[in-house]
């Protein structure tokens, strides 16, 4: 097994590396002028100011010579500077993941506890007012965009209720507390600051349960359907006969072999909602990277555009290995070659 | 030990457990009480931030590279000038400068700074940092440099006396200086940190990135923290002694659309916002909000190119002229913004020098008919329009260009809607150029003379070059360059004649069609007083104050 982690570990670079040149190429093709952000309308036709911002940013050298130095860069950890927060995308990129990361697993806490629970009540009251319940939660759950349940729920809960927060991860008020981690969970109660504490999973209430929703659906519904093939095995009628309660059963025998094919989904959904929190964040007003996705996108801010394209890359890599990883774990049967 | 005894033994440290996890957990739920708005608002903070909705376009927070909406509020209340623009947006007041003159012919000027006044770390304010600043500025060659085009030299004579020697008479230069990047910033600390004033500072200069975490000005605030794309806050400076400065702390707070600004506000979550359209305005219905109509300088505007090459005919200046009595002005203003915006005669706003008097535009068609036959178009033509996809000062620009759209169709001109990002659209206006499109203007100083710089058919100006002046010698106007250096040179009693001159000459050009004005809402909590739209600054957040 050490061997094909190995294997898998020195192929990242390479794949890396034909994401980076792929996007490289990608956001340079696109025919409009990240100068305009840079500085502003007015002085766009000054040919000195022009000349001065593209010396600046290196963008007056060739498109390969950029490759290049972009490259040489990046070996030895330098991701560039961004356009617009004009510091290294590397620091911006720690800055918010945490936010991101937060989010997620906020989010995949909700989906997976909630996915798995209502699979299982489905699958046991088969065809049954609990399994239309949660096949209908489940669907409506995956189907619907979350820009839409997000804003919808915001609404509902913060504008007209007021029983949730306002969007972001703070009260707008409130002060952040001091990075140690950047999830302010953390760093609050590192702080002794038990109020942001509050706060902050106040705040993550409902965007965690918007994105888990949109899990919790397509979980649910493959612990559903694994969870109905299981329950039809010889095992399963030999542990009844032993005289196992019914709980036993369903989690201990069932559920454990149905969770298989479910941990797939896991490990692609957290990847996605780190790279795909992009609508969500900028619902929620949550500085993450989702929201520093969209910005550099609109700035054409290519270092941006870049680091967040190679930190997502990394993270379906990364979170492939791990399921695969992970299959060796809860499946003694699967051996790596 | 018996079962029965294990089990008591158990739920009594069940018990306990709990017990000791509900009073870990009581401030917890305390908090959540108070984050959640269930305590009463007295057990809160009383000395609360003051909150602004706003769609951060921040791209720098060096003042010589800084170039935005927001920015004008965050330069302009920590980078104080040397001249303020009182609440008439018209009268030049006393900052950093108490007192200035300049000579007969308006090349030199002369400014005595104010001896108290000191920085924020306490230094004091010099001409050696007022010249260093306004050297850093012109030689950084960012967005904000040509507010220096024209300077020949800045000297300090003594500590307190600035002299400004200007390259051709300049009569706006005062009107210049209200523009907040031209802001002292305290030399001593930013050399320190990396910046410079050389010849070469666009290269050697690399202070911008602590510029975007630290700042060194005189303002009545100073930066306490920002994080782009979530918030900018700031903290009064308690070196600042021009004014008492009412709110010690106010966080700018991005807030990417109008609905979302509105929410915010009438929640509670926030006390101000400046971005919201009318219509977004008229769905508030919070007691606690006040809401008010401003008229603004800001603008939206058409702008026909004759050298652009998707133009399928000519568009001599009778063409050009048929288009601009084509379009309907009134019914523009009503389907933009609701009714909340004024009429616009020529590419300088309302109320600046030289607009008095000038014709309203209105909508001929009979006449825009007419002048297609004489250019023998009467038979209409097709015209490309490409625009940037934003909604700028409450106006949809798609929705503007339907508008435009459905006008032109009336005199048989069919009009082609191509929504780009601006970005996109930057790069088309300056490459093969676009026939027909809508953008937008705001002031960053009050005066003139920036809009002819821009605007005027004269030899250099940037929409000469998009009209495309470089290839076709008749879309020149050389009288309006003519205009401009005789209205800079005149005394101050005199100018608003030329100016008035100049802007009928670009009304006659029809290169540039203004469309409409819109009013600013300023939508803000009862409780906070002093929100005013300032033409240099944006928001003037020392004015400001709550109950």
């Amino acid at each position: 097994m050490y061997r094909y982690i190995i294997r898998r570990l020195i192929a990242m670079p390479l794949l890396l590396l034909g994401i980076v040149s792929i996007a490289f190429l990608l956001t340079h093709f696109t025919k409009g002028d990240p100068l305009i952000s840079i500085i502003g309308e007015r002085q766009m036709d000054n040919p000195i100011v022009i000349a001065a911002a593209r010396a600046r940013w290196g963008l007056d050298r060739s498109l390969p010579e950029q490759y290049l130095i972009y490259v040489g860069n990046l070996l030895t950890g330098d991701l560039g500077t961004s356009f617009q927060t004009k510091q290294g995308v590397a620091k911006d990129l720690l800055q918010r993941l945490p936010a991101t990361l937060e989010l997620v697993t906020a989010a995949m806490l909700v989906g997976c506890l909630l996915g798995v629970t209502l699979g299982v009540v489905a699958a046991h009251y088969r065809d049954r007012a609990a399994d239309h319940l949660a096949r209908l939660l489940a669907l409506i759950g995956s189907s619907l965009p979350v820009f839409w349940s997000g804003l919808i729920l915001l609404f509902v809960f913060w504008y007209t209720l007021r029983i949730l927060p306002s969007p972001g991860r703070l009260d707008t008020r409130s002060t952040a507390p001091p990075f140690v981690t950047g999830f302010y969970t953390i760093d609050s109660v590192v702080a002794g600051n038990f109020a942001v504490f509050a706060e902050s999973i106040w705040h993550l209430i409902l965007p965690a349960c918007v994105l888990g929703w949109a899990v919790m659906g397509i979980i649910s519904r493959l612990v559903r359907a694994s969870m109905l093939d299981v329950l039809n095995q010889d095992y399963i009628l030999a542990a009844r006969a032993k005289g196992a309660s019914e709980p036993r059963v369903l989690v201990n025998h069932a559920l454990r072999n149905a969770l298989i094919p479910t941990l797939t989904i896991v490990g692609f959904s957290f990847a996605y909602l780190i790279t795909g929190a992009v609508l969500s964040e900028k619902i929620f007003s949550w500085p993450g990277m989702g929201s520093y996705a969209v910005d550099a996108a609109r700035n054409l801010d290519y270092p941006a555009i870049m680091g967040v394209t190679i930190v997502g890359g990394t993270a379906f890599l990364l979170t492939n290995l791990v399921t695969d990883i992970a299959y060796a774990f809860v499946d003694p049967r699967i051996r790596f070659r | 030990m018996k079962k029965g005894m294990m089990n008591t033994v158990r739920s009594r440290c069940v018990a306990t457990t709990t017990r000791r996890a509900l009073l870990l957990a009581a401030p917890v739920f305390a908090s959540l009480a108070g984050a959640s708005g269930l305590l009463p608002a007295s057990a809160q903070a009383a000395d609360t931030p003051l909150v602004i909705a706003r769609a951060m376009d921040i791209n720098s927070l060096d003042p010589a590279r800084t170039w935005c909406d927001t920015c004008q509020i965050y330069v302009s209340n920590v980078y104080e000038s040397l001249i303020g623009l009182g609440p008439d947006n018209k009268t030049l007041m006393p900052r950093l400068a108490t007192k200035w003159e300049s000579n007969a012919d308006q090349t030199q000027f002369t400014f005595h700074l104010d001896p108290d006044a000191v920085f924020s770390d306490g230094s004091p304010v010099e001409a050696k940092d007022v010249k260093w600043s306004w050297e850093r500025l012109h030689n950084i060659k960012g967005g904000p440099s040509f507010m220096m085009d024209g300077v020949k030299s800045i000297e300090a004579p003594d500590a307190h006396t600035v002299v400004a020697t200007m390259e051709a008479p300049n009569s706006e230069f005062l009107g210049i200086l209200t523009a907040p990047y031209t802001g002292a910033v305290n030399s001593d600390v930013a050399i320190a940190n990396g910046a410079n004033a050389n010849a070469d500072a666009d290269k050697s200069d690399t202070s911008e990135p602590w510029f975007m975490a630290n700042s060194a000005g005189s303002g009545p605030y100073v930066l306490a923290d920002y994080k782009a794309d979530d918030e900018l806050r700031f903290k009064a400076n308690p070196n600042y002694k021009r004014s008492k400065v009412g709110i010690s702390e106010i966080v700018v707070k991005n807030t990417k659309d109008a609905v979302a600004q509105a929410q915010l506000l009438e929640s509670g979550a926030a006390d101000i916002a400046m971005q919201i359209d009318p219509d977004t305005a008229k769905t508030i219905k919070s007691d606690s909000v006040a809401i008010e109509m401003v008229p603004s300088y800001n603008f939206v505007y058409v702008a026909v190119s004759p050298g652009a090459k998707g133009n399928t005919v000519k568009l001599t200046k009778e063409v050009r002229q048929a288009i601009g009595y084509a379009l309907d002005y009134n019914g523009t203003v009503e389907f933009t913004v609701a009714g909340q915006g004024k009429l616009q005669a020529a590419p300088i706003p309302n109320g600046f020098p030289g607009t008095d008097g000038l014709p309203t535009p209105t909508q001929d068609i009979a006449k825009a008919k007419e002048l297609l036959e004489k250019a023998g178009l009467g038979n209409g033509f097709e015209i490309n329009a490409e625009f940037p996809n934003m909604n700028v000062y409450g106006v949809d620009l798609s929705l503007l260009m339907q508008k435009v759209q459905q006008d032109l169709a009336q005199v048989n001109i069919k009009v082609g809607l191509t929504p780009l990002e601006f970005s996109v659209w930057r790069t088309h206006v300056r490459g093969d150029g676009i026939p027909l499109t809508a953008v937008f203007y705001a002031p960053d100083y009050f005066g003139s003379a920036q809009y002819i710089q821009y605007f005027a058919m004269t030899e250099g100006t940037p929409w000469w070059k998009r009209a495309g002046g470089e290839h076709d010698a008749t879309i020149t106007n050389a009288k309006e360059g003519d205009l401009l250096k005789q209205a800079l040179a005149a005394p101050e009693a005199e100018k608003d004649k030329f100016f008035h001159d100049i802007a009928m000459e670009m009304i006659n050009d029809r290169v540039i069609i203004p469309l409409v004005s819109p009013d600013v809402v300023l939508a803000h909590a009862k409780s906070v007083k002093g929100v005013r739209y300032s033409a240099c600054c944006n928001l003037p957040l020392d004015e400001i104050t709550r109950e």
